[in-house]
């Protein structure tokens, strides 16, 4: 199971108004942990107001950088975004998980491709890691950029795709389609929708010498590009997608106040947890908090993931006592009646319970 | 780019998503779920198939044999690491159940799962020789092309990918059996034992095509993870097998 590990902020670079480059560095004995394939991203974790967010940001250095970035672009209300474009600084430890993610192809160094990538907003992360190791190691390949933004001062890494594309004249081709400003080329104002894929195909872009498409962005804008890409005589198999890895806001969750009953209550309940061989008892409280913010809570390891009963990741059996789970949406009914429980889900009724994570 | 749409809407419409972090927790449930399913039953065939290594007649079906079970259980892996992105432990996982464990021959399942193990229910019962070894592949073999039609287009792209890359091997599996049946075909007496294994497995591979006019489906369906119902499948698996039985003259 993928663990944590902290790394070391080196440099935190303003990109545009509301979005940052956020250099990082894993410690010595981390390091073959964090290394990473283009387009792949990192998933971070942080307390705010004691509850645990965890959020997802695509690399955007190349796999030849020798270092590891990524972009995080403020999202209105997001608490993780905003504290890091407000308060992270050089210095600062951040605890993440190893690189992950499959937006990527194999590389070949004598593969002469064409490859279409298609970001909108702070979807170029992935997409520029990937141009850019696309660039140092596949030189025979070209690739072509269409970049949707709102405005050019909303436009992450324009000096650095500018760069690129002095630097490597004829593989690598940059379009830019800005929302709310108009171009001297009409075509490249506006949306990425059917319409302007359409057109793009016309005058631009032949997609009969496209290999493979990138696309990156938001739901909307990747259906459209998806159904007209497939209408230019794309095959599934050459469409890669990465949609936001973070789709939801993360605004903060308030602590719910407990309830008198459960303060009243006084004793709580006596919980042993196996899990990996070793049991532990503790006190847990009779109401509010699951077996797994119990374990986890304990400084036991306890296997998790959605949190929300249906990954079936944190199941866990019950050997003596009794909890109720708030709700099952991933245990058959024949796994409830031989006492297993999604811990997450699961809260004690009896003053004593008794469970594993091993069996 | 603040035109978000709401992600049932976004798959519903076709939409891909790429990254645990984006699928809803329903979905995802649903997600692990097929996985799991698909993980059990190749560890599952695998151990069968194992046992077969020993029934094989000759070096040419031994090796067949020794691919197939190498191949499925490679399979298994492969999809297991895309389960293990949503944190499931590999290690424990790979050792939750004993993959060889067979019920008895004249058992009847029908299509249900066996505790935590969701191997399709013809991977519990036992094969008892060459014949009904390469019988059960080819079968169960054309119901997985079946299958791949339908999991090389789930909307959670990187398995789809794995899906893809997996679907040329497993179709070789089955050609691989339907040279095998040649094989055995070609005389009386195995003619007569491979018509008695037919009659044997093919009610228990139909079984792995799950209940008609199913709730689950539609579910599935609206979150892109399934495209043609239950139904639909097992009548393509019909014809197929028909098709191919008639050719060998079973």
């Amino acid at each position: 199971m993928a663990r944590f590990h902290p790394l070391k902020v080196i440099d935190v670079r303003r990109e545009t108004r509301d979005a940052v480059v956020v250099t990082l560095e894993p410690r010595d004995e981390d390091r073959a942990l964090f290394g990473f394939t283009q387009g792949q991203y990192l998933t971070f974790r942080r307390n705010f107001d004691g509850e645990e967010l965890r959020r997802s940001y695509s690399i955007c250095a190349g796999v030849d950088e020798g270092c590891l970035k990524v972009g995080i672009k403020r999202v209105e209300g997001g608490a993780f975004s905003t504290w890091a474009n407000e308060n992270l600084a050089p210095g600062d430890e951040i605890e993440a998980m190893p690189p992950m993610g499959k937006f990527h192809t194999e590389l070949d160094p004598e593969a002469e491709k064409h490859y279409l990538a298609i970001a909108a907003g702070s979807g170029i992360t992935p997409i520029l890691s990937i141009i850019k190791t696309v660039l140092a190691r596949e030189p025979k390949s070209r690739l072509t950029l269409v970049y949707a933004n709102r405005q050019v001062s909303s436009i992450m890494f324009r000096e650095e795709l500018e760069d690129l594309k002095n630097l490597h004249l004829g593989r690598f081709s940059v379009l830019h389609v800005l929302k709310a400003e108009a171009q001297e080329i009409e075509l490249f104002t506006g949306r990425i929708d059917a319409e302007k894929m359409a057109a793009l195909f016309r005058h631009w872009i032949d997609p009969a010498t496209i290999d493979t498409v990138f696309i990156c962005g938001p739901e909307a804008m990747m259906l459209s590009v998806a159904a007209s890409l497939r209408e230019h005589g794309l095959r599934d198999d050459q469409i890669k997608f990465e949609l936001f890895a973070s789709s939801q806001p993360g605004r903060a969750k308030v602590r719910p106040v407990p309830r008198a009953e459960a303060a009243r209550a006084g004793n709580g309940v006596a919980a042993t947890v196996t899990l990996d061989g070793t049991t532990r008892s503790f006190q847990m409280p009779c109401e509010g908090e699951t077996i797994l913010d119990a374990a986890l809570a304990n400084a036991m390891d306890a296997p998790y993931s959605c949190k929300a009963g249906v990954c079936s990741t944190c199941r866990c059996k019950v050997l003596e006592g009794e909890v109720e789970m708030a709700v099952n949406h991933a245990l058959e009914d024949y796994e409830v009646r031989a006492g297993y429980v999604l811990s997450c889900q699961a809260r004690p009724i009896s003053d004593r319970v008794v469970v594993s994570y091993d069996e | 780019m603040s035109d978000r749409m709401n992600i049932e809407d976004y798959l519903a419409q076709g939409g891909v998503l790429s990254a645990p972090d984006n699928v809803p927790a329903r979905y995802r449930g649903e997600l692990l779920r097929l996985m799991s399913s698909f993980v059990d039953s190749e560890l599952a065939a695998s151990a069968g198939f194992a046992g077969a290594i020993n029934f094989a007649p000759g070096i040419k079906e031994r090796i067949a044999a020794s691919r197939i079970t190498l191949e499925k259980a490679d399979h298994a892996e492969r999809v297991l690491q895309v389960m293990a992105d949503f944190g499931t432990d590999m290690a424990r996982y790979q050792a939750s159940h004993d993959w060889a464990a067979r019920v008895a021959r004249d058992a009847d399942l029908g299509a249900a799962r066996r505790l935590g193990d969701m191997r399709l229910s013809v991977f519990h019962y036992p094969i008892v020789g060459w014949t009904d070894a390469v019988v059960m592949n080819v079968l169960q073999g054309l119901a997985t092309g079946i299958q791949m039609s339908e999991l090389t287009r789930v909307s959670y792209g990187p398995l789809a990918e794995v899906f893809r890359k997996i679907a040329p091997r497993e179709a070789r599996h089955a050609e691989l059996g339907l040279e095998g049946l040649a094989r055995i075909v070609a005389t009386d007496s195995g003619r007569e034992e491979a018509r008695q294994a037919v009659a044997y497995w093919q009610p228990r591979v139909a079984a792995g095509f799950g209940l008609t006019n199913s709730a689950r489906y539609e579910t599935l369906a609206r979150f892109g993870l399934r495209h043609s119902p239950n139904e639909v499948l097992l009548s393509r698996w019909e014809a197929l097998t028909a098709q191919h039985l008639a050719a060998l003259g079973l």
